[in-house]
């Protein structure tokens, strides 16, 4: 039974914003009540004691991906973690590392993802030169869809790109989170791109080849994405189609 | 307000290469996977001493090819071609591992501050792989050309290299660093390839497979010392009674 335990929140503090701010870990004390999680009692912290503190969050449900945050060792989302699973009432929280920081536990996942998005071309592009909208659109098959749908569940928090030691050490490696819809567009029948031309962007040390399979994206997705099968099958079959060109 | 549109480029029907990246993926995974295998059965056959010098001896001279020589007693340059063999595959094997190797100080602290941020098991084994598959850069060779260049193995002279010659100290370094790198190295192609998605129950054979092979090692090391120990100088080779 969790209630009437006093918790203790180590948290990460640095502002780059403030001039001569220097990065600490600065302990805070908490009630904890029944079905407190970590982004409640965030929540907490900010309006009872110490309005400073600065972390994100949009949706409070698991589906924004904006309240991603290091907790205990462990990248995952705030608003999804239960304060009673640490048994020790000690709870330690860091920004997710490899991104830019904008300050304490807030780190700039949309800059990330918009330049990965870029880089890796990630949106759809159509079969046929002209779209005509008053065309009605060929309806796609159930299973199709139902595969797509389950690789399009990612939420874009970053805990894949934190968790993986290989991103932490190359710069240019593009990380489960591009090698993921990657694997979603090359599924879909409507997109005109080539097996090739998927390759063209992954097929190399900073895409599916420069994964050394650390599998910290698969252990520690806050919506269990297959990133070990995804990664696997791409790399299988890339491999075969640029060993054989 | 303003938007802005992004209007992708069209599509290269090229290949532009990259081949590389696949062919030497695929050849630091079946390297690994040949060198792994071979280590299983290799640990296997020296650790037939813990049967008794008889049983070390047939399994040296079967190896060496002793059913087509007339003595019986094998050709040692079966054991040297092996070697000069496998020097080759570790060669293929470090150079294209080499590409994971961290090089620069910055990526060595990014992967400690990882290791010290993030609590991960597997991020965690494969920093002990790369410690170890650092080692063997060193290890593996030494062992490799001692074999290429006086291929004595028997129960007396394998024990006599083992105590006299001091090479338990190679082995003692060797031994862990290889059953640990080769293990989670197996375990690893298998993830990473999609051969098997019981990730979990695969890491735990690994494990256990992992303190076997220790086990198994350590004993017929011990053996080797305890047999070398009894060799007076200078050691003649074994003979069955």
């Amino acid at each position: 039974m969790s209630q009437g335990r006093t918790l203790t929140f180590n948290i990460f503090r640095f502002d780059p914003q403030q001039p001569g701010d220097k990065p600490k870990m600065v302990s805070y004390q908490l009630d904890e009540t029944p079905g407190m999680t970590v982004f409640i009692a965030l929540n907490r912290l900010r309006e009872e004691q110490d309005s400073s503190l600065q972390f994100d969050f949009v949706c409070r449900a698991g589906i924004c991906g904006s309240c991603a945050m290091v907790i205990n060792g462990m990248p995952t989302l705030a608003c999804r973690t239960l304060t009673s699973k640490f048994s020790d009432a000690t709870i330690t929280l860091m920004p997710l590392p490899g991104f830019e920081l904008i300050g304490d536990l807030s780190v700039n996942t949309g800059k990330f993802m918009r330049e990965i998005a870029e880089r890796l071309k990630l949106w759809l592009h159509p079969r046929g030169d002209g779209q005509d909208i008053h065309v009605l659109e060929a309806p796609m098959d159930p299973e199709e869809a139902a595969r797509l749908y389950e690789l399009e569940r990612c939420v874009e928090c970053g805990v894949c790109v934190s968790a993986c030691a290989t991103k932490q050490m190359r710069e240019t490696f593009v990380g489960a989170v591009g090698l993921m819809k990657i694997a979603r567009f090359e599924l879909d029948s409507r997109d005109a791109r080539s097996v090739d031309d998927f390759y063209h962007v992954i097929g190399n040390q900073d895409g599916v080849f420069g994964c050394m399979t650390l599998l910290g994206c698969q252990d520690n997705c806050p919506k269990d994405l297959p990133h070990m099968q995804q990664i696997a099958y791409l790399r299988r079959k890339m491999s075969a189609t640029l060993v054989s060109c | 307000m303003t938007t802005k549109t992004y209007v992708p480029n069209p599509v290269s029907p090229r290949v532009l290469g990259h081949h590389w990246s696949a062919k030497a993926d695929r050849l630091q995974s079946a390297t690994g996977v040949l060198m792994g295998v071979f280590l299983l059965f290799h640990l296997h056959f020296e650790s037939s001493i813990l049967l008794g010098k008889d049983a070390f001896y047939h399994v040296v001279h079967f190896l060496e090819g002793s059913i087509f020589s007339d003595d019986g007693k094998g050709f040692p340059i079966i054991t040297q071609i092996i070697s000069v063999f496998m020097l080759a595959v570790f060669v293929l094997h470090a150079l294209t591992a080499l590409r994971r190797f961290p090089t620069q100080l910055g990526q060595w602290r990014a992967l400690q501050s990882s290791l010290n941020t993030i609590r991960h098991s597997d991020t965690r084994i494969w920093y002990f792989q790369l410690l170890t598959g650092a080692a063997l850069f060193f290890l593996v060779p030494v062992h490799l050309f001692e074999m290429i260049q006086a291929p004595n193995i028997g129960p007396n002279m394998s024990a006599e290299r083992v105590y006299h010659d001091n090479t338990w100290v190679l082995y003692a370094l060797l031994l862990p660093a290889v059953v640990v790198h080769a293990v989670f190295g197996l375990y690893r192609v298998a993830v990473k390839w999609g051969l098997t998605f019981q990730r979990h129950k695969l890491r735990r054979f690994a494990h256990g497979l992992m303190i076997y092979l220790m086990v198994l090692g350590i004993a017929s090391l011990m053996c080797y010392l305890l047999i070398g120990s009894e060799l007076t100088l200078p050691v003649t080779p074994y003979s069955p009674s």
